[in-house]
């Protein structure tokens, strides 16, 4: 029976764990994100129409999951990207990223053809659009419709402000188009599209403008949509290109001033740098699932691999980073909400660092597999799929170097002004539970020299340890993870005029490199605390996995620390394990999932 | 246009302006034309949000971080500078 099947969220949302905000977002947020996985379906039931089987079928053939779109439109997914202030269900992006989780542990190129394009292109709209424009929007995503996100041009990369495509002024106040857009996403289908475009000659900052342009009305004689692009991953994805041949638009078009495109990309790749990344923690999870799985069926030298202790390592250490990722992420996008000033270099290090970890995770996951790992099908046939999936979400939208740019001009100024400091972030940054309040498109500023963040990791070492092993372990870690900040500190102190620019050293983008880990480790410091005083959640009130994560961060940043004591490893396989026995999800929800 | 008693002068802060410019683009103080578009020497996005840390730096005032973008030239940068330091004098800021 239906009910019968239906998974119970062991973390009911009560009325104390709702902070700031509507009364009974966690409630809201729990429940959409069961109706949508229930809708999707068990992906490992090969009868399913959305079964994993299936989804490597729609891969194979190129096409994005005819069903799986189906799902998404009766779900009526569209309206999860639009603000409730605009009518839409967007109330935290925290829960966008555990909505979107369900569609990306299942395909990646579903959760990116089917939405997360239209989310890029709405934030531009959310950010700087107008009522009307911002109502058109509304309309389309909650009707079904696709909005594409159009800011590249092969030659220019992420060097958008050196962009050629043009709207160039027209008499009558709107504007002729001009030019080509390469590797779009749903460009074929989109009712509208997002068009970062330049409306003035001159270099510099202030010539680009972003355009909002629905196809309807258009002259067709004037455009057309170019050929789609073969990927390696991704292989459903529509992604094309558009050309314009003095297209003309209505004034009605441009979003915001003219001339404040570049601020507004700036502003709105704040929300999708922090959202996007974490969405493929999903994808990570089904990756780790599948090994497990594996693991535990699978007898090699008279012992099952699970038993071999290089194959346990690997998976606790997957976890580990995935808990690590779901930190940085949660900080990130509930930052949005509550420290607006200061996202400008928190979401350009999640949208550095997660897509990494991630993609490392994968890698590692991929040697306990073995030669598994290359086969297209069967029943670890995802695991492939998923591992050319994932490198899509460093390239798409913002590279990694231009998030590490978004950084770097910002290192000696928060040297200076914000590290050591300044006060650390507020509790509620860390509780994946808590109420939120609404979204705050307009506080988004391109850089404010505050970082409360790297203060909570500051702050935790001077709070006396308690007495276990693991909790020294996690003092002694955060000990050396703060001296690395003073090293990253008087580095950036240092850093030269030219070293401070997009063409930075070598040295500069390391710094950037070691400020996102070192962010990663309070963002996990920070969930932890917080667990530990609200009595919610025990195994992430468990320093056992803090001291995991600290660990494999201070490795990271090549420090060599001190063996961790026994029971830390052991906390977190029985973890791994039970949550793959008890199906719920490896971050820090332990949600139940239908398979 | 009263003088601020923190003794800044156009000609101060354009020569600082030349100075810390020139450091950016690896170039002397004295190539860069007070009146070009630092686009045009090749200054890009990134520099001009670096630049205006360093100005609130160096004179303890608060900048929008675009101000390179809409004051693009040494010498509107310079004027704009003079005024925010002007305003922020008033204002008690330099008492």
């Amino acid at each position: 029976m239906l009910i019968a099947a239906e998974p119970q969220d062991p973390h009911p949302a009560t009325a104390a764990a709702d902070g700031d905000g509507t009364p009974g977002q966690e409630a809201r947020a729990a429940a959409r994100v069961a109706e949508v996985d229930r809708r999707l379906g068990d992906p490992t039931d090969e009868a399913g129409e959305l079964s994993y089987a299936r989804l490597i079928a729609a891969d194979e053939a190129g096409e994005l999951a005819t069903a799986g779109e189906r799902a998404l439109d009766e779900l009526g997914l569209g309206a999860d990207f639009v603000p409730t202030a605009e009518g839409g269900r967007l109330e935290r992006l925290d829960t966008l990223v555990r909505v979107m989780r369900q569609v990306f542990r299942r395909d990646v190129a579903l959760g990116l053809g089917y939405g997360v394009t239209s989310f890029m292109a709405g934030v531009n709209v959310w950010t700087s659009g107008d009522a009307a424009q911002r109502a058109r929007l509304a309309r389309i995503l909650t009707g079904g419709g696709k909005v594409s996100v159009a800011y590249h041009e092969l030659a220019h990369g992420n060097d958008f402000v050196r962009n050629e495509f043009e709207a160039r002024p027209a008499p009558d106040g709107g504007f002729l188009l001009n030019g080509a857009k390469q590797v779009i996403n749903n460009a074929d289908r989109a009712d509208a599209w997002v068009l970062f475009s330049r409306t003035s000659p001159a270099p510099g900052s202030r010539s680009h403008s972003v355009l909002f342009v629905e196809r309807e009305g258009l002259d067709p004689d004037t455009w057309r949509v170019l050929p789609r692009y073969d990927a390696v991953g991704v292989r459903g994805c529509h992604l094309s290109g558009l050309r314009f041949d003095d297209t003309p638009v209505p004034s009605s078009a441009l979003v915001g001033a003219s001339g404040t495109g570049v601020e507004t990309a700036l502003r709105a790749f704040q929300i999708t740098r922090a959202a996007l990344p974490a969405m493929a923690v999903g994808t990570a999870d089904t990756a780790l699932r599948t090994v497990v799985g594996f693991a535990l069926g699978r007898r090699l030298y008279r012992k099952s691999v699970l038993d071999i202790p290089h194959a346990r390592a690997t998976l606790s250490g997957a976890f580990t980073d995935l808990l690590t990722c779901d930190s940085l992420s949660l900080a990130a996008t509930r930052a949005v909400h509550l420290l607006p000033e200061q996202t400008s270099v928190l979401a350009a290090a999640t949208k550095y660092l997660v897509p990494k970890l991630l993609t490392d995770a994968l890698h590692e996951l991929s040697i306990v597999l073995g030669a598994r790992f290359y086969v297209r099908d069967g029943e670890h046939g995802i695991f492939q799929k998923h591992i050319r999936d994932l490198p899509v979400l460093s390239l798409g939208h913002a590279g990694s170097a231009a998030c590490q740019a978004t950084i770097i001009p910002q290192l000696s100024r928060l040297a200076r002004r914000s590290w050591f400091s300044d006060e650390p972030a507020p509790a509620a940054l860390f509780r994946p539970r808590a109420g939120l309040p609404d979204l705050p498109f307009d506080r988004l500023t391109l850089a404010s020299g505050r970082d409360g963040l790297s203060a909570t990791l500051v702050a935790a070492v001077d709070t006396p340890p308690g007495a276990t092993p693991e909790e020294q372990a996690v003092q002694e870690l955060a000990r050396q993870l703060v001296d690395e900040l003073r090293q990253v500190q008087e580095a950036s102190r240092a850093l030269a005029p030219q070293d401070r620019t997009a063409l930075a050293g070598p040295a500069a983008f390391a710094l950037a490199d070691r400020y996102a880990v070192l962010l990663a480790a309070a963002a996990a410091i920070g969930v932890r605390q917080q667990a530990a005083q609200d009595g919610g959640d025990a195994f992430l009130a468990d320093p056992a996995w803090l001291a995991a994560a600290l660990h494999r961060l201070a490795r990271r940043l090549g420090r060599r620390p001190a063996a961790l004591p026994a029971s830390v490893d052991a906390r977190v396989h029985e973890e791994v394990l039970r949550r793959f026995h008890a199906r719920t999800s490896y971050d820090l929800y332990d949600t139940p999932l239908t398979g | 246009m009263p003088v601020p008693t923190t003794g800044h002068t156009t000609e101060s802060l354009t020569t600082w302006l030349a100075e810390r410019i020139a450091l950016y683009l690896k170039r002397q103080p004295a190539d860069i034309d007070p009146d070009v578009p630092l686009a045009e020497y090749g200054l890009d996005s990134v520099a001009a949000l670096s630049l205006c840390g360093d100005i609130e730096d160096d004179f303890d005032v608060v900048m929008e971080p675009t101000v390179a973008w809409d004051y693009p030239t040494v010498h509107a940068l310079a004027g704009h500078l003079l005024a925010e330091l002007a305003a922020d004098t008033a204002q008690g800021g330099g008492a």
